[in-house]
């Protein structure tokens, strides 16, 4: 999808509200797919990586979380070598 | 504490459960409304069901009005098939919104004065945002509802 010039709304209330409910979206959507690379087996320092945001900045967000959904972390020891 | 901030600290704390629920970093304005449409006996909770507004249908409003301006970019979140919003880890903080609408609240009487009408009207009087936008979506004119809300605090004092 391209927000091109052609498909911004032409209601800058509509743009503007697109853009808080995008913004939302993508947050949902950093949620499932963190989730989902964790109980894969990913480690922190990998989806950081991914997501290009620092290894602190994905721990603070979703590590309680995820604890709390019961997902299995990696731990700094069991990285493979 | 008065009464009035014990009613405040209680609204305040149910809005935040909405964010956590909600996935959301912030409270935002529209939780503040989904707290006191969920708020039993309140005159707010009472002005807001007369409209057909209960904490429900405020929710359905919300959901409709995050599809609909998604719509606008040709997003749809139903293609995306995402589990429900995960409860946020950490404690939601007051966001710009919610803040706005507090001030308003408290702009509109002393502070001995305020009632649980002041927050609601605090909440109404956003021109621009996600509450006026999902209150339209829900045929609720906006306008009338911030009279009737005025009308019920002229007739309490």
């Amino acid at each position: 999808m391209s927000v091109g010039e052609n498909s911004l709304p032409p209601e800058p209330a509509d743009a503007l509200a697109a853009v808080v409910a995008l913004r939302r979206l993508a947050d949902q959507l950093e949620d499932a797919a963190v989730e989902q690379a964790m109980r894969a087996g990913w480690s922190w320092p990998q989806v950081s990586e991914a997501l290009g945001v620092t290894r602190q900045a994905v721990h603070k967000k979703h590590a309680k979380r995820l604890i709390a959904a019961g997902v299995k972390l990696r731990r700094r020891g069991d990285e493979r070598v | 504490m008065s009464a009035f901030d014990k009613y405040l600290h209680a609204v305040i704390v149910r809005a935040m459960d909405e964010a956590q629920d909600d996935g959301s970093a912030t409270i935002d304005a529209h939780h503040l409304l989904l707290s006191l449409a969920a708020d039993q006996g309140s005159t707010a909770q009472q002005v807001l069901t007369s409209a057909g507004l209960d904490r429900a249908t405020v929710r359905e409003a919300l959901d409709r009005e995050f599809e609909h301006s998604l719509s606008m970019v040709g997003v749809s979140p139903a293609a995306y098939g995402l589990p429900g919003p995960s409860h946020a880890s950490q404690q939601p903080k007051m966001g710009a919104s919610a803040r706005l609408a507090l001030e308003r609240s408290f702009a509109c009487a002393r502070k001995k004065d305020l009632r649980s009408a002041h927050l609601l009207l605090g909440i109404l009087q956003a021109q621009f945002g996600t509450v006026p936008r999902a209150l339209a979506l829900a045929g609720i004119d906006q306008a009338e509802l911030e009279d009737h809300v005025r009308q019920t605090l002229t007739s309490q004092e």
